[in-house]
C-alpha cells in the first residue's frame, strides 16, 4: 500500500475514476499540460488525453458552466478552481443551475459534477488565496460541501463525490496537502458522504472541526489528554448536509461542545453546528458551547496568518472554558 | 558599449523562482524590443520572456535548465552594440560550472514545493486517526437530561444531579427537582400545573360533593383500578323480585364465595383486612351530591329486611337525615345507576375498600340460546377492584358468584 500525501490521494482518486468511468472529465486552468497548480492532476493528461483532461481559459464562470452542462448531459465532470479566491465567479452557476437543475426539471436532469478547490490559509499565499468560505456553499440548497482531512478520506470522499448524482463542492485543505502521509489502498472504494468521522474517541468534551484544523485539534487533544481531559474529535467531513446525529450522540456522552474552524466566526459553519446542538442537545450540555475560529476580518498577509488561524493553544483554551464554573 | 542587466521578473504572484526552459537567442544575437528571448516555466505555465531593450545579447547568466530565483540577473544586453565590435566576453560564453550543484538543489526543492505561491509545508509524518464513520445517534437511556440553567442551579445549591429525581417531560430534570434534592425532602411527584379558571365566580365545593372530590382524588392517586364487565340473565326471575335487594344479596354471595374483595386495604402499610360481614354502601344521587348510606350485614338479612332498610335509606336521604355513622365503615359499594342511563361504567373504588359493583339499566337483550335466539332481560354489571391487593382471578370468581346468585329464580 503506498504511503501518500493528501494531494497524491486526490490524484490517485481522479486517476482511478477516470480509468474506470469514461464519463469522468477533468477540466480547469492548467490542469492538463501543467498538471494543476498544486499538481493534483499531474500526469492525467498524458494518461487520458487532452479530450478528458482539458485546459481551459482563465474564466471560472465558464469552467463551472461547462461542468453543469456536461453533467446535465451525462458526463461526470470534475472541475478545478485554482484557489478559493477564484471560486466566486462560479457562485452563479452553482446556486442558480447546479444546485437546482434537478428540482427545476422535476427530476429529469441532475448535475453529477464536482467542483474541486483548494482552500484555507497557512501557506504564506496572498490573502484571497487563503480564505475558508465553505459556509457560502453550505448555504446553497442542492449542493453538497465535502472537506477531506486525511489522505484516506481525500481518496474515499473524492470517489464518493464523483459518483454522487448531485453537485459536490469538494474543498481541499491545501495547508495539509503534503503535511502528513498515510497508507491508502488504491482500490476504488469510496467512503460514505453525509457522515462525520470520529478521529479520536473521548469522554469529557466533543471537539467538532474539519479540514486543516483537524491537525491542530488532534494535537490539542493530545495535550489535553496529558492534563486528564479526554477529548472526542469529530471531523465534520460533509459540511452540508450535516450529520448532526453523530455530534448529538457525542455530546450526550461528553456534555461539552467546542467547535474549531478556520473561517471567520460570523455565520460560519460552526454557528450551524452550535444551533443544531442547542436545538436538539441542550439537555445534555453541561457548559455553554464554545467556538474557536478565525476572526471577522480579511485574512491577513502571511506574516500574521498564524495569528488568524486557531492555534493548538487557542483550542486548548477554548476547551478549558467549557470546564469553568 | 552600454550594457544593461535584466533581472528575472516575477512572472506570477510572488513566485520565488522560475526554471529556464530554453533560450531562443544566443549570446551575440541582435534582439528587438519585445522579441522573445527565452522560455521560462513557472509552476503555472511556460511563458516567453520578451526582450526589454533592443541590442545585442552580451551575456546569458542562466543557461537552459537553471532554476533561477526571481530578481536574479538573467541577461545582459548591450544597447549600443555598434560602439564595441569586440565580440563577447569569453567568460560569459561558458555557463558557470560551479552553479550546477546549486541548480540541482534548487530543482529538487522545486519538485517538493508543490505550489506556485507561498510555501507548502511537507513532512514524512504518518497521520494516524481513528477514522470512524459517524454512527448516527443511539440514545442512551438513563442519562441525565437537564437544561444549562438547571445545571447552574444544581451547582449553586451544591446538588449532584445524580441524586435528583427527574419529573419533567421526557425524563428531564427541572429546577424543582434540584430544589427538592437540595432541601432533602423526597422529590415530589410531578405536580399538575396550576389551573386558572376564566373570569367568573368560582363556587367552593361543600359537603358531600367536597367529600366526593377528596375520596375520588385519593382513589385516582392510589388505587390500581381494574374493571370487569358482564351481564346477569334474569329471564327466569319469579314475578315481583326486588332488584336492589337481589343485587345486595348477590354481592353477599360473591363475598361468601370469594372473600378477597370484601374489606379494606392500606397501601402504605401494605396490609389488607378482609371482613366476613358484608356492609354495603349504596350510592344515592342527590342534588347536594353523592350520599352513600350503608346497609349492615347484608348476608344475614332477608329480602324483606333489606327492602325495609332500603326504604329507610330513601326516607333519610330525602329528609337529609342520614347520620354520619350510617355512612361509615362499609366493606363494599354498590352503584345502581341503571334507572337513569348507562349500561356499563368504570366505577371508582372508594378507599380504603377494595371493590365496587356498578349495575346498569335492565334491558331486553337478544341472546343466543340452544336452537335459536330469544329475548332475555339482563342486568349489565361492572365490577371495579383494587388490583394492588386482589387478583384478576379473585375478581372473576367474585363476579361469577354474583351472576350465579342473580340468575336464581328467586
Amino acid at each position: 500500500m503506498p504511503r501518500i500525501t493528501l494531494i497524491e490521494a486526490v490524484t490517485m482518486a481522479l486517476a482511478w475514476e477516470m480509468e474506470h468511468d469514461d464519463r469522468v472529465i477533468v477540466l480547469g486552468e492548467d490542469v492538463g499540460v501543467n498538471g494543476g497548480v498544486f499538481r493534483a492532476t499531474a500526469g492525467l493528461q498524458q494518461r487520458f488525453g487532452a479530450d478528458r483532461v482539458m485546459d481551459t481559459p482563465l474564466a471560472e464562470s465558464m469552467i463551472s458552466g461547462m461542468a453543469v452542462g456536461m453533467a446535465a448531459q451525462g458526463l461526470r465532470p470534475v472541475a478545478e478552481i485554482q484557489f478559493m479566491g477564484f471560486i466566486y465567479p462560479t457562485v452563479d452557476m452553482m446556486i442558480n443551475h447546479a444546485g437546482r437543475l434537478r428540482n427545476r426539471t422535476r427530476g429529469r436532469m441532475h448535475v453529477p459534477m464536482v467542483l474541486r478547490a483548494p482552500f484555507g490559509g497557512g501557506i504564506h499565499a496572498p490573502e484571497h488565496h487563503s480564505e475558508s468560505t465553505e459556509a457560502i456553499f453550505a448555504h446553497m440548497p442542492g449542493i453538497r460541501v465535502v472537506v477531506p482531512s486525511s489522505p484516506r478520506r481525500a481518496y474515499g470522499l473524492l470517489l464518493a463525490a464523483i459518483r454522487d448524482p448531485d453537485p459536490v463542492v469538494f474543498l481541499e485543505p491545501k495547508r495539509i496537502y503534503r503535511l502528513q502521509k498515510q497508507e491508502v489502498e488504491d482500490n476504488g472504494e469510496a467512503l460514505p458522504l453525509d457522515t462525520c468521522y470520529i478521529l479520536r474517541e473521548g469522554d469529557d468534551v466533543t471537539i467538532v472541526t474539519w479540514g486543516a484544523m483537524t491537525f491542530e485539534t488532534m494535537k490539542a487533544a493530545e495535550e489535553l489528554d496529558k492534563e486528564g481531559i479526554s477529548a472526542e474529535v469529530i471531523d465534520l467531513a460533509t459540511i452540508s448536509p450535516m450529520d448532526l446525529d453523530t455530534i448529538l450522540e457525542s455530546v450526550e456522552k461528553t456534555g461539552r461542545l467546542v467547535i474549531v474552524h478556520e473561517a471567520a466566526r460570523t455565520c460560519g459553519v460552526g454557528a450551524e453546528v452550535a444551533a443544531g446542538v442547542a436545538e436538539k442537545g441542550i439537555w445534555d450540555l453541561k457548559a455553554p458551547i464554545v467556538r474557536v475560529t478565525g476572526y471577522d476580518t480579511v485574512m491577513p498577509l502571511f506574516r500574521l496568518e498564524y495569528e488568524y488561524l486557531p492555534s493548538v493553544a487557542r483550542i486548548i483554551d477554548g476547551v478549558k472554558k467549557t470546564f469553568e464554573d | 558599449m552600454s550594457v544593461k542587466t535584466f533581472n528575472l521578473p516575477d512572472l506570477g504572484e510572488g513566485l520565488p523562482e522560475a526554471e529556464i526552459v530554453s533560450w531562443l537567442v544566443a549570446e551575440g544575437d541582435i534582439v528587438k524590443v519585445d522579441q522573445p528571448m527565452l522560455q521560462v516555466e513557472t509552476a503555472k505555465a511556460v511563458v516567453e520572456v520578451p526582450a526589454p531593450y533592443a541590442g545585442r545579447i552580451a551575456r546569458i547568466h542562466a543557461p537552459d535548465g537553471t532554476i533561477l530565483p526571481t530578481h536574479s540577473p538573467l541577461v545582459d544586453i548591450d544597447t549600443e552594440p555598434g560602439a564595441s565590435a569586440g565580440g563577447t566576453d569569453p567568460a560569459a560564453t561558458k555557463p558557470a560550472a560551479a552553479s550546477a550543484p546549486a541548480t540541482d538543489k534548487a530543482a529538487a526543492a522545486r519538485e517538493d514545493s508543490g505550489t506556485v505561491v507561498g510555501k507548502m509545508m511537507s513532512s514524512d509524518e504518518v497521520l494516524a486517526d481513528a477514522d470512524i464513520a459517524g454512527r448516527g445517534r443511539r440514545r442512551k437511556p438513563g442519562r441525565i437530561k437537564a437544561a444549562p440553567a438547571v445545571r447552574a442551579l444544581a451547582k449553586q445549591l451544591g446538588v449532584d444531579l445524580e441524586n435528583c429525581r427527574p419529573t419533567g417531560r421526557h425524563e428531564r430534570l427541572v429546577a424543582d427537582d434540584v430544589r427538592a434534592a437540595a432541601s432533602g425532602r423526597a422529590p415530589a411527584a410531578r405536580q399538575a400545573p396550576k389551573l386558572k379558571l376564566p373570569p367568573g365566580k368560582p363556587e367552593p365545593l361543600r359537603g358531600p360533593r367536597r367529600a366526593m372530590a377528596q375520596s375520588m382524588s385519593a382513589a385516582r392517586d392510589h388505587i390500581a383500578q381494574c374493571t370487569l364487565f358482564d351481564d346477569a340473565d334474569i329471564h327466569y326471575w319469579a314475578h315481583g323480585q326486588d332488584i336492589t335487594a337481589r343485587l345486595l344479596r348477590a354481592i353477599a354471595a360473591g363475598a361468601h364465595a370469594e372473600p378477597a374483595l370484601n374489606g379494606f386495604f392500606d397501601g402504605e402499610a401494605m396490609a389488607r383486612q378482609l371482613e366476613e360481614r358484608v356492609d354495603i354502601a349504596i350510592a344515592v344521587d342527590t342534588p347536594d351530591g353523592l350520599i352513600v348510606p350503608v346497609i349492615r350485614d347484608v348476608g344475614r338479612k332477608s329480602a324483606q329486611e333489606l327492602r325495609a332498610d332500603l326504604n329507610g335509606i330513601k326516607q333519610a336521604t330525602r329528609e337529609r337525615s342520614v347520620k354520619p355513622e350510617d355512612m361509615r365503615d362499609f366493606t363494599f359499594t354498590l352503584s345502581n345507576f341503571g334507572m337513569m342511563a348507562g349500561r356499563y361504567a368504570t366505577p371508582v373504588v372508594v378507599p380504603p375498600t377494595i371493590a365496587i359493583l356498578g349495575a346498569g339499566g335492565l334491558r331486553h337483550d337478544v341472546v343466543p340460546v340452544l336452537g335459536g335466539i330469544e329475548t332475555h332481560r339482563r342486568i349489565p354489571l361492572s365490577l371495579t377492584f383494587d388490583h394492588r391487593c386482589a387478583t384478576g382471578g379473585e375478581a372473576c370468581r367474585f363476579l361469577a358468584a354474583i351472576i350465579d346468585d342473580l340468575q336464581k329464580r328467586d
